[in-house]
């Protein structure tokens, strides 16, 4: 019989719907520092926010934490696209799971090029980081206007054949109009959300308390939204066949299988290991408890299929 | 994937450890001590732990490990709460249980050609070097002595040290009574008037020793450091003054504490320039010409 929790996702095979989500776990690696974690236990492992060239990110402090979640302001730091590809890539196992780059930008050029870059690598597919709230130019200021979202989709499009996964940003008015530009521009897929936008002032001193003064913010704070959003975006993707990786404060099983029944074909674990970074095979044990408990066959039966009243 | 590749996988374990102890001292400070024996196999000096204070408060705390006993699997931990998360640590009592993901980092690594080590530590800074103080009291190779500040009376036994120490003012009369035991001489400090300290700074009495060395001495000595900024960045200064290396353990905010979300950043000044370098696995540990430039 087939593994009940193995599922495809935009044509890959993915052994659990369980992805590990960008800038939580490094290039890759970084996890299996910790004793009894693999990669292998995940459907796929989404790599740092990636330039063309390297970044030093935001200064300190870059995490705090925040009632039922964390403020984060990175900045996205990371050695450039051409470093990740010669030095990181080859040190990574394509055996164990799917790992995706997740591509970021300055100018719309300059994400076609990051992608570009990728697309000559063994990397299996590309998100395309259209709503990091944590840098000036690119990131969620590109991703809240639905033209130019479509705009750096579609440059992306021309550079890869390899799938690729356009990234929402909460902070936006109508999320749904962007994912369907996002789709119209050729994205294979979406992922449902990235963090929102949040803040924190240090009282004694008076000044915020990141570096960047603004951070966006995750974990179980932001799951009721995420929840909501991954509902609205599947309204229009689902119909298309555009599978959603869904995220935002999932933390368990449940949670996990709240975002499939509002439509996501793949769930996202970020936050949720810092927390319990053994977290990813309680999640999987715990999703095929459901299935067998409910005499579903296979993760794909979940997607969507919430019963509104 | 190669050897060299995977190296540094399963170095880190996550236990549920069970509370041995759990003791409060004046001045708003712990020791708790806790059975997490994979941790106690693999601590080193400098390295640290992430726990979780309360099922309430997910973000994990990072606390330096201050004993480890591989034979009992035991591991100690010296912390003075600042907020919410170690508030509820402090609650914690024997039997329940907290969870322990460590040892996470670089700890201290001193070089054999600088046999002689000065510690300088303060506050809750104390614990790597009383743990590196335990580690090396039977290695033939090092001599240590152990400068210890606090503005709250330590949370250890002090006694009258039997013999002065070249350099230091006689105010600083007192020595901790595990290291005497240890055979590791030890010198305080303390603003707070606590008897048998020298009424200063910490890096105070490092200058104090370091000025009456001949350069012979200095040319064999290394610095180890632990504490607050300010205190870190004196001692820094006195490295570059009197042109001796100095290892410091830093710190800073953390969210994962294993190396994923580049979260716990300081700037370290390379060749190359400044570079980003997380304190939770390329530290906690750095050089002091990298990390404070003269
Ligand atoms: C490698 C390392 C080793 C440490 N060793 C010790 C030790 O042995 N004993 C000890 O008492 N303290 C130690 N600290 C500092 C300790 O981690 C903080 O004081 C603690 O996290 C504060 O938590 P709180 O719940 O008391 O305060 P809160 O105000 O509730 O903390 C809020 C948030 O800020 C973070 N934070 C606040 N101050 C610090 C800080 N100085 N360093 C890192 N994070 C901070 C917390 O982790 C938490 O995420 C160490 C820090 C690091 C990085
Ligand atoms: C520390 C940190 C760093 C992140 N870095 C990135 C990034 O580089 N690129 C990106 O697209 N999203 C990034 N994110 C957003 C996450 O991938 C994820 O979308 C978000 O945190 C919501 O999921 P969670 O609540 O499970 O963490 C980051 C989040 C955190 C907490
Ligand atoms: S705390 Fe995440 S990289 Fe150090």
């Amino acid at each position: 019989m087939n593994d009940p929790l193995a599922t495809t996702f935009c044509g890959l095979n993915f052994s659990s719907p369980v992805v590990l989500l960008s800038g939580c776990v490094g290039f890759g690696e970084e996890y299996t520092r910790v004793e009894g974690f693999s990669n292998a236990d995940a459907g796929a492992v989404v790599l740092k926010g990636t330039y063309l060239e390297a970044r030093p990110g935001n200064p300190p402090h870059r995490v705090w934490e925040s009632p039922s979640g964390m403020l984060n302001a990175i900045g996205l730091q990371n050695p450039g696209a051409a470093t990740v590809i010669r030095d990181i890539l080859p040190r990574l196992d394509f055996d164990e799971t799917r790992f995706f780059a997740n591509v970021c930008g300055s100018t719309i050029e300059e994400y076609a090029a990051v992608t570009a870059r990728f697309d000559d690598s063994p990397i299996d597919a590309m998100e395309i980081n259209i709503s990091c709230p944590n840098v000036d130019h690119g990131g969620v200021e590109f991703g809240n206007d639905p033209g130019v979202s479509a705009k750096v989709v579609a440059a992306c499009r021309k550079a890869t054949s390899k799938p690729i996964i356009a990234k929402l940003s909460p902070n936006q008015t109508d999320i749904a109009t962007n994912a369907r530009a996002c789709i119209e521009a050729g994205a294979d897929a979406l992922a449902v959300i990235n963090t929102v936008m949040g803040m924190a002032i240090d009282i004694t001193t008076r000044r915020p308390v990141l570096g960047n003064n603004r951070g966006g913010l995750s974990g179980p704070a932001i799951r009721p939204i995420a929840l909501l959003k991954v509902h609205q975006v599947y309204q229009e993707a689902g119909p298309l066949g555009i599978p959603i990786i869904g995220q935002g404060g999932i933390c368990s099983a449940h949670d996990a299988i709240e975002f499939l029944l509002a439509g996501a074909s793949a769930i996202g674990l970020g936050t949720a290991l810092f927390y319990d970074p053994l977290v990813v095979t309680k999640v999987n044990a715990g999703i095929r408890d459901y299935l067998r408990e409910h005499g579903t066959e296979s993760v794909g039966d979940l997607i969507g299929t919430v019963e509104l009243r | 994937m190669n050897t060299e590749a995977r190296a540094h996988r399963g170095t880190i374990a996550l236990e549920d450890a069970c509370v041995l102890s759990q003791q409060r001292f004046d001045g708003n400070q712990f020791i708790l001590r806790v059975r997490a024996p994979r941790c106690a196999q693999r601590a080193t000096p400098g390295s640290f732990a992430h726990l979780t204070c309360d099922t309430s408060i997910p973000m994990r705390r990072p606390l330096s490990i201050m004993r480890a006993d591989a034979d009992d699997g035991s591991v100690e931990f010296l912390y003075k709460p600042v907020g919410h998360g170690l508030a509820q640590l402090a609650t914690r009592e024997a039997d329940d249980i907290v969870s322990v993901l460590g040892p996470i980092g670089h700890g201290f690594d001193p070089d054999p050609k600088r046999p002689m080590i000065l510690a300088v530590a303060g506050g809750v800074g104390i614990p790597p070097v009383y743990f590196l103080a335990e580690t090396l009291r039977d290695d033939a190779r090092f001599a240590l002595l152990v400068l210890l500040g606090s503005e709250v009376p330590f949370p250890f036994p002090t006694t009258v040290r039997d013999e002065s120490i070249t350099g230091l003012p006689p105010s600083a009369s007192h020595a901790i009574v595990d290291l005497e035991r240890w055979h590791v001489p030890s010198a305080l400090a303390s603003n707070a008037g606590l008897e048998g300290c020298y009424p200063g700074h910490v890096p105070d009495l490092a200058r104090a020793w370091l000025s009456k060395q001949s350069g012979d001495v200095l040319e064999r000595v290394q610095i180890v450091s632990c504490g607050p900024e300010a205190m870190l960045r004196a001692t820094a200064a006195l490295a570059h003054e009197f042109d001796v290396p100095a290892a410091l353990a830093v710190e800073e905010f953390m969210a994962c504490g294993v190396g994923g979300c580049a979260g716990c950043i300081v700037p370290i000044h390379t060749p190359d320039g400044i570079a980003m370098k997380r304190v939770c696995v390329d530290g906690p540990v750095f050089d002091a010409r990298e990390l404070y430039p003269a």
